[in-house]
């Protein structure tokens, strides 16, 4: 691609998400949401390949639902509210309209789809952006509008907790697997949104952390499938140390970081009496440990001795080092060691 | 005048469901122009005639254009109308739809039906609507800069995407 | 309590900074010390049982001698590990022994802890390095079977346990062990009773664990590498115990009528698995199997409740992780020489291995409680509280006791006993290294026939 075309995008990208988070108008938050998908289209497309293309056109179609949706609801309530905050939304009807839209965009259970098809045919750097820049402009106009319908989010965050986790199960291509935990995650923020924004911030915060981390490091040892993964030794034999903890956090194993958001939704959610919810939500949480667990099996914890399933690759240009991979060690840091700054950190957001 | 917009509400449904039914892509732009057509007729019975006339020099000069476009790059040797049998199960189940909708509906929305949009009714240079377009050019205005922004960007991003036959992700069947 | 953490912390970078020659040596020396100062925790000078105190731990006579034996455990797993990692790349042989002291950090510290949600933290804190310990340095494919089981069975049982600390901390607004023992019965309604009590302690029972959820116990010690045989025999099961007994105190005025199906299934459990023990012809499983019989006596006698009960619980518990550490160590000098953990393959080694075969005969006599050892102390005390409770339940204990016997008999005369088959005759002599391992096992065990006392509890 063209440098100054590159730029041009990922600025763009910037621009929207900053456009989103700084208004306090319908329109322009509308605005902003359409630069951003508009701005990854491109990047997306980039490989020229039909997979590629599809993915791009998937997205575009499914966030192009999402925003007209939005804007419709956004109209219709100025049309009979006579006012545009998103903060004020009351009516009822729109604000479930909007809610629905936001959350197709974000991609949670029943609207989730397009996630698993969408990332596994783009290149490792655009699914990077796709579920972590790409879900802060919806989540926080989600999180500014206020819920009518309470139980709306506790179901729909719930069955995306469960469907994160069982529609990982049997996949082997790495990027599903990812897309699959990110609507598990991002149904824990949708579950504890109601309750507290500031905890929904913070688990949104920390499941970009790791996602950051797990996609560098994906993108680091060159695998899209499990069996490419058993590999990694001779290619990275650091990341192999750590790749299972980083994994293991994501699944929110408790010295790691992955475990402080869970901890702290558990706690609020429990402080709320809904213990239920909680219970579900907590057991629903090993199914995505499951596939987590796989993957650490195949990156690091069969190694050379045993059997791989994967040949050696006999010519490789290793390592190699691209500007996100500089980033990898600070991702990885916040991956692992966050849970005893967590007092300091909720502080901070709180 | 209300059997007029009753004809255009009609004929809007019929477009809608042109476009929906999933004709070749040939048959489809016609009915999204018969949507934009009627629809602006729709507006101006309403009494704003300005935003119609925007839409209608915009939809049809500029939009149909990159439609024909899209739709001659894309021609099927084959195309399907809607006497097709595919296509006529989408039509029978949409307008099957729109009949359900509108007997359930039928009464409940007449609420809708009293805003237009000038009530003075006299003749005035100056229009509601006309003066709407005053009001977002002076409060609005950086929005709109954005928005041109936007438009910018949308002109970039297509023509990367299809540029070049070999380059570019999209190409010719 | 830093004056044993740090030093620990600091065996890591021993660990990577030691040069190859001297790595196993140092780490040996450097957590032997540790273990040494350790044994300061045992003399309990306070009146009110808790000392070293500090904000966040504390020992008291029930943990003391769980983290005693956690100290201990450490330099008898570098040991027992030596030559099984000789042959690996030295990064890799680094790498165990920071994992190996990770784990003891996390087990001090899940002990000591006097918040339940930081004992909480602790607990799943162990199963990181655990499953590491198992699914990467185990042998056989089967190993990462082993991992997954061991990971759910105690995650599955534990999240609900977080989930009810969580809301106890609502309802008490404290969790610490210092404070929630004075507080009177917490009132709820008693259907939440039952789900209360049955979620803060099927965890523990997983870990224990109890018969009718203990098979991850036989696949994670099949599969584990000696050391990881080693400390979940000797501490990690131990942690179900001791939360077990923590989690008593908070839930006693419930606890009467719904632990009476626990305890039956613990002594049936006890029955049964010593019966399967008979039939077993994988020497590590059967060991296993005798930790999981044993695990039902000290299940059944801390939900009893009553102070002979805890008393017994605890010595067995301690005994038990010592015989059971020593027997794995056995069958692992066996393992290393042939290969095969099939009793009826390694046939005969009283003739080839003689010294050895004496570690044999007063192992397995611990195991089945003979007299003076505090294996014998344990039972005895947990059978006769059973019998205080319930006249019926020396069926059980009666005859799982028999049982035990014969299967340790049957351990005995399989391995050591009998022709020699003629793929052994060309077997290594056992090292000292083997020797000095095991005595390390079996001195305390001796030691503490003089002084019962120091693991006897707060409860004696």
């Amino acid at each position: 691609m063209n440098p100054y075309l590159l730029i041009v995008l990922l600025t763009s990208l910037g621009l929207g998400t900053a456009l989103t988070l700084s208004s306090t108008h319908w329109l322009l938050a509308w605005l902003g949401l359409e630069v951003g998908t508009l701005a990854i289209l491109p990047l997306m497309a980039q490989p020229h390949h039909p997979r590629a293309t599809e993915a791009a056109t998937k997205y575009f179609i499914v966030q192009a639902t999402a925003a007209a949706t939005l804007l419709f609801a956004a109209i219709n309530n100025a049309w009979l509210q006579g006012h545009w905050d998103i903060q004020h939304m009351s009516h009822p009807l729109f604000t479930s309209m909007i809610t629905l839209a936001l959350l197709l965009k974000l991609g949670l259970a029943p609207m989730h789809t397009w996630m698993p098809e969408v990332i596994q045919g783009v290149s490792l750097n655009t699914g990077l952006i796709v579920s972590t820049w790409q879900k802060i402009a919806p989540f926080i106009l989600l999180l500014q509008i206020k819920q009518i319908h309470p139980p709306l989010l506790t179901i729909i965050g719930l069955a995306s907790i469960l469907i994160g986790g069982w529609g990982g199960l049997n996949q082997t291509q790495l990027r599903k697997i990812l897309a699959y935990s990110s609507i598990a995650h991002l149904g824990w923020m949708v579950l504890i949104l109601q309750h507290s924004t500031a905890l929904a911030t913070f688990a949104l915060l920390i499941y970009i952390f790791m996602t950051s981390a797990t996609f560098i490091t994906l993108k680091k040892c060159k695998a899209t499938t499990i069996n490419m993964l058993t590999t990694t030794w001779t290619k990275a034999p650091t990341i192999t140390l750590v790749a299972p903890l980083m994994l293991l956090s994501l699944g929110g194993l408790p010295p790691l970081s992955g475990f402080a958001p869970k901890w702290f939704i558990l706690q609020e959610l429990t402080q709320q009496n809904f213990i239920p919810h909680a219970s579900i939500a907590a057991l629903a949480a090993l199914l995505s440990l499951y596939y987590y667990l796989r993957l650490s099996y195949s990156i690091t914890l069969s190694l050379s001795p045993n059997n791989l399933p994967e040949c050696l690759q006999w010519r490789v240009n290793y390592p190699i080092s691209t500007p996100l991979s500089s980033a990898l060690p600070a991702a990885l840091a916040l991956t692992l060691f966050l849970l005893p700054l967590t007092p300091s950190a909720l502080t901070l957001i709180i | 005048m209300s059997y007029l917009v009753c004809v255009l509400l009609f004929g809007l449904m019929v477009g809608s469901v042109g476009v929906a039914s999933n004709p070749s892509p040939y048959f489809a732009a016609m009915g999204l122009v018969m949507v934009s057509g009627v629809g602006c007729g729709v507006l101006i019975c309403f009494g704003g005639s300005f935003l119609p006339l925007v839409f209608f020099l915009i939809y049809l000069g500029g939009m149909m254009v990159v439609f024909a476009f899209s739709a001659a790059l894309s021609a099927e040797p084959y195309p399907y109308g809607w006497g097709n049998r595919s296509v006529k199960m989408y039509v029978a189940a949409y307008v099957l739809g729109v009949g359900c909708a509108w007997k359930v509906l039928l009464g409940k929305w007449s609420g809708f039906w009293g805003g237009i949009l000038d009530e003075s009714g006299e003749l005035l240079v100056l229009r509601g609507d006309m003066m709407g377009v005053a009001a977002m050019h002076d409060v609005g205005g950086w929005m709109l800069v954005l928005g041109g922004l936007g438009l910018l960007l949308t002109l970039f991003v297509v023509l990367e995407l299809v540029r070049g036959v070999s380059r570019g992700g999209l190409r010719t069947v | 309590m830093l004056k044993i953490l740090i030093p620990t912390l600091l065996l890591i970078p021993t660990s990577w900074l030691a040069k190859a020659k001297w790595l196993w040596p140092t780490t040996l020396l450097h957590s032997f010390i540790i273990t040494l100062f350790s044994l300061a925790w045992l003399k309990n000078t306070s009146e009110t049982n808790w000392s070293t105190l500090n904000p966040y731990m504390a020992t008291d006579p029930l943990s003391s001698p769980l983290l005693t034996l956690t100290c201990w455990l450490l330099p008898l797993m570098i040991l027992a590990s030596q030559n099984h990692l000789a042959q690996d790349p030295l990064v890799r042989q680094r790498i165990y022994i920071t994992l190996l002291v990770t784990l003891q950090l996390s087990l001090i510290m899940a002990f000591a802890a006097t918040e339940l949600t930081m004992f909480y933290v602790m607990f799943e804190t162990t199963l990181i390095p655990t499953l590491i310990l198992i699914t990467r340095w185990g042998n056989q494919m089967e190993r990462l079977n082993a991992g997954t089981y061991f990971l759910f069975y105690t995650l599955a049982s534990s999240l609900p346990l977080l989930i009810t600390l969580l809301a106890l901390q609502n309802k008490t607004g404290t969790l610490s062990l210092l404070i929630i023992q004075l507080l009177g019965p917490i009132p709820i309604s008693p259907y939440v009773n039952i789900i209360w009590w049955t979620t803060s302690l099927l965890a523990f029972l997983v870990k224990m664990p109890l018969y009718g959820v203990h098979l991850w116990l036989p696949k994670a010690h099949v599969e584990a590498p000696i050391a990881g045989s080693m400390i979940l025999a000797a501490v990690l099961l131990k942690l179900g115990g001791y939360g077990m007994m923590r989690m008593m105190l908070i839930l006693s005025p419930l606890a009467k009528e719904l632990c009476y199906p626990f305890i039956i299934l613990a002594l049936w459990g006890v029955l049964m698995t010593s019966s399967i023990c008979l039939r077993q012809t994988d020497l590590k499983s059967l060991i296993a199997y005798s930790s999981v019989s044993h695990m039902g006596l000290v299940a059944a006698a801390i939900l009893i409740q009553t102070p002979w009960g805890l008393t017994g619980a605890l010595i067995l518990m301690i005994a038990h992780g010592l015989t059971s550490s020593a027997l794995f160590c056995l069958a692992n000098t066996n393992y290393e020489r042939t290969h095969s953990r099939t009793m009826i393959l390694t046939r005969g080694s009283q003739m080839i291995l003689p010294l050895m075969a004496t570690w044999w005969l007063i192992t397995c006599l611990a195991n089945l409680a003979l007299p003076p050892l505090p294996n014998l102390m344990g039972e005895l005390i947990i059978i006769s509280a059973l019998l205080g409770w319930s006249w019926w339940t020396i069926i059980f204990t009666g005859a799982g006791a028999l049982i035990t016997a014969t299967y340790s008999l049957y351990m005995y005369l399989m391995t050591q006993r009998g022709p020699v088959p003629n793929h052994m005759i060309s077997m290594n002599p056992s090292h000292s290294r083997e020797h000095l391992l095991l005595t390390l096992h079996l001195l305390p065990l001796l030691l503490l026939v003089f002084k019962p006392t120091t693991i006897w509890g707060s409860a004696y």
